[in-house]
């Protein structure tokens, strides 16, 4: 991957990859290889990309893709069985931001499904209803109303945290 | 006061230390280290297949009558398998440690020698592989006599004046000296034709990654 490629087409939209990364992640280990592994995706998949989206949407669809197969990955490794919608293992003290709200908020979120988690926060990055369906490859019509449960369930889990 | 979730997210990320992206320069590490297991698991494989491949043929060979045909078969295909199991260890000797334009470099270098070592044996196994055919099939049982001498036996009634050497028809040996010539000529060419159609693709990968770090040093 060339320098060049890097900081022009991927660093500008380095905010994303991490948020998602982090989302899907709990050590700073595994964040970084999820990084990576995006960015190295998004440089051999380049040649694909057709100009049917915009380069910004074609990032999150690779980041999205990449982050969910990396963690089916270490799925698979551990060899047990995780449900769709709990991830059971704790953050890394490291791994955390300076802002505490956020580290409630990002908490929360890895407790969400895999997809939601992806939903809520292509939603927060204020992507558009048909971006969102676009990148997670669904109907615009259900984004909406998915969105408003995940928020319900957030809030909830938000709540429990705080209380 | 309560947030919404959209400030916490707004505010949150306004802060310098949210968004600060990790160093990849550990990236062509990674890519290395990836394609040159890819290839060895593939090397790996191949060479299981010619094993269990000659240990097959070896069996069908006697079930058909073509022992001689399956014993050099099983024999060549052996030496081949045990020279590049010699060039697997080798090859298992690269340091991971070393930087991945070194790593590259070396995997380079090995893949070279190994084809240029399979040139050399593809010389002599494509021949060898045809001439086991041909004795195979030759002293194949035929009612009684080796399929080679009945066939001889029966052109003999048609062309009286054939010319024999040692009870082998002269044009026979002359068309089989000429196909074991031109195996043995273009053994090298069938190797590396055999090699594009398994590795091609993985060769590629390599060559396109060693330019683009090639381009980044310079």
């Amino acid at each position: 991957m060339s320098s060049d490629f890097y900081k022009t087409s991927i660093l500008p939209f380095a905010g994303i990859i991490i948020k998602l990364c982090r989302a899907y992640t709990n050590s700073q280990e595994d964040f970084e290889d999820y990084y990576q592994e995006v960015c190295l995706q998004i440089w051999r998949s380049k040649d694909n990309f057709r100009e049917e989206s915009q380069w910004s949407t074609w990032v999150y669809r690779i980041s999205l893709n990449v982050c969910l197969t990396l963690l089916k990955k270490k799925k698979n490794n551990v060899q047990h069985f995780v449900s769709d919608s709990v991830t059971t293992e704790e953050t890394e003290d490291n791994f955390a931001f300076s802002d505490e709200s956020l580290n409630v908020l990002y908490d929360a979120i890895r407790e969400l499904s895999e997809i939601d988690r992806a939903v809520i926060m292509l939603y927060l990055e204020e992507k558009s209803q048909k971006e969102i369906a676009e990148i997670i490859g669904t109907n615009p019509n259900n984004i909406g109303v998915r969105v408003k449960r995940i928020k319900t369930r957030l809030k909830k889990i938000l709540d429990g945290k705080i209380n | 006061m309560e947030k919404s979730i959209e400030n916490i997210w707004k505010e949150g990320f306004l802060k310098s230390d949210a968004l600060v992206a990790p160093k990849i320069n550990n990236l062509y590490n990674q890519k290395s280290i990836h394609i040159i297991d890819k290839f060895k698991r593939m090397f790996k494989i191949n060479l299981i297949a010619i094993v269990a491949f000659s240990f097959a043929f070896l069996i069908v060979s006697f079930l058909i009558g073509i022992p001689i045909t399956g014993i050099i078969f099983f024999a060549t295909l052996s030496v081949l398998v045990f020279i590049n199991k010699q060039l697997l260890n080798d090859l298992e000797k690269i340091d991971l440690g070393i930087s991945s334009y070194q790593y590259l470099k070396a995997f380079s270098q090995w893949i070279n020698k190994q084809i240029s070592i399979n040139k050399k044996v593809s010389r002599f196994l494509y021949p060898i592989i045809f001439i086991s055919m041909i004795l195979g099939f030759w002293f194949k049982d035929a009612e009684g006599m080796p399929l080679g001498e009945k066939l001889v036996g029966e052109i003999l009634v048609g062309f009286p004046d054939v010319y024999l050497i040692f009870g082998v028809p002269l044009i026979g040996i002359v068309i089989v000296l000429l196909i074991l010539a031109l195996l043995a000529f273009f053994g090298g060419r069938i190797y590396t034709w055999d090699l594009n159609i398994v590795y091609g693709r993985l060769f590629k990968k390599l060559e396109e990654m060693m330019t683009d770090i090639e381009s980044l040093r310079n």
